[in-house]
């Protein structure tokens, strides 16, 4: 029996506001234990809840990179249930008018650039609860509460996706899409972006939806694939075997690798979602509503797309420029300059550029690099007036200090010889310098050459063409009654 | 004798410096001291802070500074309202050790004013109640007989003002309980309008129906606590922000060419036969006065006890969730795990009225029974918001009795729930519909145990329905006298 | 209809001690049998009305509770943090 697996994923994105979503503390990732909060997030007798006006545009900007539709007008609910990271043992959510519905992104799914579209359900605004701290030598557990009322969108797909490959390709644009639009800072290893996976399975062909699995604590993209390998595999069996799958709530363990029972539907929280009472309607204004979508700058998965018809970068590359929108927006700028080749600015941005970001734990913006740098130094290149190696020492002058290309080549002295004329000079010299070594190549032994090439970069101090000196010497020998190999 | 003086007379008498504060607060706490063992109404006194704030004031005052009409003048403090660095108790064991960290938007207000708390007052616990019996602490005694109740919740807040205690008090009204305590106490009681006053720091009963409001003597002194402490405030989302009149000053008696409703279902047979008259009697000398009567109908007053409990027992069972002896408040002393100490917690911690109050909120809104109750009774409330909008289409206001019975026995109705609400039967309408309500003392009844009547307005009416009771209270004298028996 | 107090009284984290039960139930049901006796509703949506729309809050931070301050009341706390049974 062959089965299809169906996907279905709630996302859950911290939002970099300032403030909390009810309160004015401080929305921050790392503090001390219990050191950002204050009678309202902790639910103390009395406090009063107030709606963070940040926290509904980012919601609204999120809907429109989701092509949502927006409801202008909406409330809040409470979702009751119990438990030391709640406060006020209720989340405040939404529950029946979302601020956005309906809407879909389109996940790039091969190196073609071939799109697959999933349907986005709903996003909507609420609040996160604290942590709970464990330790296996300590016999209780503890509660830190600063993370209780960071804002949260939830955004929950259709169940559209049909592979664990699709759903991490549908994570990553999602937290691509997110971070464009600056909603989230999608900080994996700091828990801004969270996923619940469900997951069912049916014969192939089937239009009935099996029942569905619930699963929580997935906390990596990469641990949604194996979480839904895993899953898909756990009712697969069960079926196999005779038996139904029925629905539960399940604990992903990463290390482990399994699930493990969580809640079953009988057990399922009766949430008893009610209006809250404590916040009125929230209505944006329209003007507000399309102000908002007219600021979406071009997002990721259109942007790589762009890169690959447009400049022919294949989608790996296009994918690690739109990943950074920093460097992104620096190769864009690079590429209206206009005076070198995109894909040679694209792989110095890649390569010697990101090694030395990484190596320094900077951004662009703490370099003095500029596009028209880059740009400069890259058509040098592509001129032959440098080499390639000259080319490194150019740029960690530019990132360091922000000179321009031709001013470090002056100083430097890195300006490569081209001149036909003595560079042919110097291959005479090194060739009568080193008759061993041309008896050698003679006699077949062709990795010579790159020896007598060496010979020629040191005798020009480094300056001379390398590919140039190596014509030179090839067609001297050959002169010289060599065969060329 | 400073205690029997009204708030407004005091506040005159310090600004011609007939007396100090200093003098009013140790007056008051004598009178304290000699009655509150019998009445009960106080649960906690802030002596040192009060006599130290008076001192202040008086310095200042002498200093030449203007100071606000409250500047000076003592108040109690219903105890679900939090008084930051004193102990807010809620009435309750859950609470018994609880001092908040910050104090409600109100008593901020009430700071700057100058006014000078006195300590907490009694009240049922976490406001669920019509007598004051359901507190974990002690039960307040009416002030006229001190064998029968003084009403609820803000039991402790009619007592204090009915004794001489203090010449004002803060409570709090969900559905009647500022104004019952007023009509068993024979006094002044006001609930605002929604939203009029801000909830930040009101230990949250009924979050849509819950509001602060003052009680006193006399109208002008309702007038003027009123409009100390209504505003619109940043902290809490359902407050509203408009201009506010100085409700004190403003004030003027104004009962003629004024539209009075009565409306029938108010009257019916639950009634007691003495309240009705006395109401009746005050709305025909309203009427010698150049008042319009006119009778009226709100059909759907029949059901508004079943969607207040509803209602309000939803909104409870939420907000009361947090105190589960996590972080804050009561713990129970043992327990095998997370579950057995909420539990434990929460059964030891609450009286039985909050318990069957949780236990109904939380049955009507779970799975299965949103529909037939919650929902229910939400589209109950848009229809009777709808019929009095109708009714105020054609009068300035309605006079109703505040509740069918005057004062019960301490005792009587513990033995029945249900027939413990049917006291709310009169008020529960004004807070579903979000309006407000003057309660004012019309007459004894044949043991001689206080009346009252309720007048109703339309949402931001508050002027209107004070300057209507001005004009009545002129005309009987006011009702600023101390049971002799105290 | 039937009021389930065993189940609700899970769902609140009531626990009704064996002795209460009978007194408890019976009350429970008197209260239920009142409040359901409601009109047949004539509409059937709860309406959302822009008149209603509250203001938001502009997102500017505002000074926290000191830690201190905040664990004040805590019942158990260690390490800055509030105790509570074990919840794994």
């Amino acid at each position: 029996m062959n089965y299809e697996i169906v996907i279905g994923l709630e996302v859950h994105a911290e939002l970099c506001t300032a403030t909390k979503i009810y309160c004015g503390c401080k929305n921050a990732f790392g503090a001390e234990v219990n050191s950002n909060c204050c009678p309202v997030c902790t639910g103390m007798p009395g406090t009063l809840p107030t709606l963070n006006e940040k926290v509904v545009d980012y919601a609204i900007t999120a809907g429109h990179a989701l092509h949502c539709k927006i409801n202008r007008i909406s409330k809040q609910d409470r979702k009751n249930y119990f438990y030391p990271d709640l406060p006020k043992a209720y989340q405040i959510s939404q529950f029946d008018v979302p601020l956005c519905e309906d809407g879909y992104v389109d996940v790039i799914v091969d190196d073609s650039g071939a799109t697959k579209r999933v349907g986005i359900t709903r996003i909507h605004i609420e609040e996160d609860a604290g942590k709970l701290l464990h330790h296996e030598s300590f016999e209780d557990t503890l509660v830190d509460f600063n993370r209780c009322g960071v804002p949260l969108i939830e955004v929950v797909s259709e169940p559209d996706l049909r592979s664990a490959q699709d759903a991490k390709a549908y994570l990553e644009t999602l937290r691509s899409i997110l971070v464009y639009i600056g909603v989230t800072d999608g900080k994996m290893q700091e828990g801004s972006i969270r996923c619940d996976v469900n997951v069912s399975v049916r014969p192939e062909g089937s239009a009935q939806l099996g029942t569905r699995c619930e699963m929580k604590n997935v906390n990596t993209f990469s641990g949604a694939m194996r979480a839904i390998e895993y899953e898909s595999r756990r009712q697969m069996e069960l079926i196999e075997a005779g038996g139904t799958v029925t629905q539960e709530t399940r604990r992903w363990d990463d290390d482990k690798g399994v699930n493990v029972l969580m809640r079953s539907k009988e057990d399922a929280h009766d949430y008893r979602y009610f209006p809250e009472p404590d916040l009125g309607v929230i209505a944006v204004a329209r003007e507000r509503v399309d102000a908002l979508k007219a600021s979406l700058p071009e997002l990721p998965n259109a942007k790589l797309l762009r890169y690959m018809r447009e400049w022919g970068l294949p989608r790996f590359d296009a994918g690690l420029l739109v990943e950074n929108p920093e460097k992104a927006a620096f190769f864009e700028a690079c590429t209206a300059l206009g005076t070198a080749p995109a894909k040679a600015v694209s792989n110095w941005l890649l390569g010697d550029v990101s090694r030395i970001l990484n190596e320094k734990h900077w951004s662009l913006c703490d370099t003095r690099l500029t596009p028209e740098g880059l740009c400069g130094m890259v058509a040098m290149i592509e001129g032959s007036e440098i080499s390639n190696t000259a080319g490194k020492t150019v740029l960690e002058e530019m990132l360091l200090h922000g000179k321009a290309p031709a001013e470090v080549v002056k100083e430097k002295g890195l300006g490569q010889i081209s001149d036909t004329g003595a560079l042919e000079a110097v291959a005479r010299e090194v060739l009568a310098s080193n008759a061993g070594a041309v008896e050698q190549y003679k006699a077949g032994k062709t990795n010579v050459l790159g020896f007598l090439v060496g010979q020629c970069m040191k005798a020009s101090k480094g300056q001379g063409n390398p590919a140039l000196l190596r014509e030179l010497l090839l067609g001297l020998m050959e002169s010289m009654g060599t065969p060329r190999y | 004798m400073l205690y029997t003086k009204t708030a407004a007379e005091l506040s005159s008498m310090l600004r011609q410096g007939q007396c100090s504060s200093a003098e009013i607060v140790r007056e008051q706490y004598a009178r304290i001291a000699r009655v509150d063992g019998k009445v009960r109404a106080f649960l906690s006194l802030t002596e040192e802070q009060a006599l130290k704030t008076a001192a202040e004031l008086d310095g200042r005052r002498a200093g030449g500074e203007a100071l606000a009409p409250l500047a000076g003048i003592p108040l109690g403090v219903k105890d679900n309202i939090c008084t930051k660095d004193v102990a807010t108790t809620c009435a309750s064991r859950m609470l018994e050790s609880f001092v908040p960290p910050y104090s409600a938007t109100v008593m901020e207000k009430l700071e700057a004013a100058g006014a000078i708390p006195l300590g907490k007052l009694n009240l049922d616990e976490f406001a669920m109640g019509s007598s004051c019996e359901n507190s974990y602490f002690q039960k307040t005694a009416n002030p006229h007989d001190v064998t029968r109740v003084p009403g609820g919740s803000s039991g402790g807040s009619g007592a204090a003002v009915a004794a001489g205690m203090a010449p004002l008090s803060l409570g709090s009204d969900t559905g009647g309980s500022i104004r019952l305590p007023a009509a068993f106490c024979g006094v002044v009681g006001l609930k605002p309008t929604y939203g009029t006053v801000s909830r930040y720091g009101l230990v949250a009963f009924a979050s849509s129906l819950d509001q602060i409001g003052p009680l006193g003597r006399s109208v002008a002194d309702v007038a003027m606590l009123y409009a100390a402490i209504c505003g619109g405030d940043d902290m809490d989302a359902t407050s509203i922000n408009r201009e506010y009149p100085d409700f004190g000053r403003a004030l003027k008696p104004d009962a003629k060419g004024k539209t009075i409703g009565i409306p029938k279902e108010y009257f019916g047979k639950g009634v007691d036969a003495d309240v009705a008259d006395a109401v009746m009697a005050a709305a025909r000398a309203l009427e010698g006065e150049g008042a319009r009567l006119a009778e009226v109908s709100l059909p759907s007053t029949p059901y508004a006890l079943n969607a207040y409990y509803i209602i309000s027992s939803a909104e409870a069972s939420s907000n009361l969730a947090r105190f589960d002896g996590v972080k804050y408040g009561f713990r129970a002393d043992e327990f095998e795990d997370l579950t057995d100490m909420y539990e434990q917690t929460r059964s030891q911690g609450f009286g039985q009225e909050v318990k069957r109050r949780i236990m109904l909120g939380t049955y009507v809104l779970s799975s299965g029974y949103y529909d037939a109750y919650y929902k229910r009774a939400k589209l109950l409330q848009q229809q009777m918001a709808e019929e009095f909008a109708g009714v105020f289409a054609t009068c300035d206001c309605l006079l109703t009795p505040t509740s069918p019975t005057t004062a019960f026995k301490l005792g009587e109705n513990l033995g029945s729930p249900t027939k413990m609400y049917a006291a709310d039967v009169c008020t529960v309408t004004v807070n579903i519909a979000g309006l407000p309500a003057l309660s004012v003392p019309c007459g004894r009844d044949g043991d001689g145990l206080p009346i009252g009547m309720q007048l109703i307005g339309p949402k931001f009416s508050e002027q209107t329905l004070l300057d209507v009771a001005h004009h009545y209270e002129q005309l009987t004298g006011g009702w600023n006298q101390l049971p002799e028996a105290l | 209809m039937k009021i389930d107090v065993a189940h609700v009284a899970k769902l609140s984290r009531l626990r009704i001690p064996p002795e209460q039960l009978n007194q408890f139930e019976q009350q429970m049901q008197e209260i239920v049998n009142m409040v359901e006796d409601l009109p047949q509703p004539t509409v059937d949506n709860l309406s959302l009305r822009e008149s209603d729309a509250m203001e938001l809050r502009p997102d500017e931070v505002k000074p926290s509770l000191h830690r201190k301050l905040l664990l004040a009341g805590a019942p158990k706390k260690q390490a800055g943090c509030v105790v509570v049974p074990k919840t794994l």
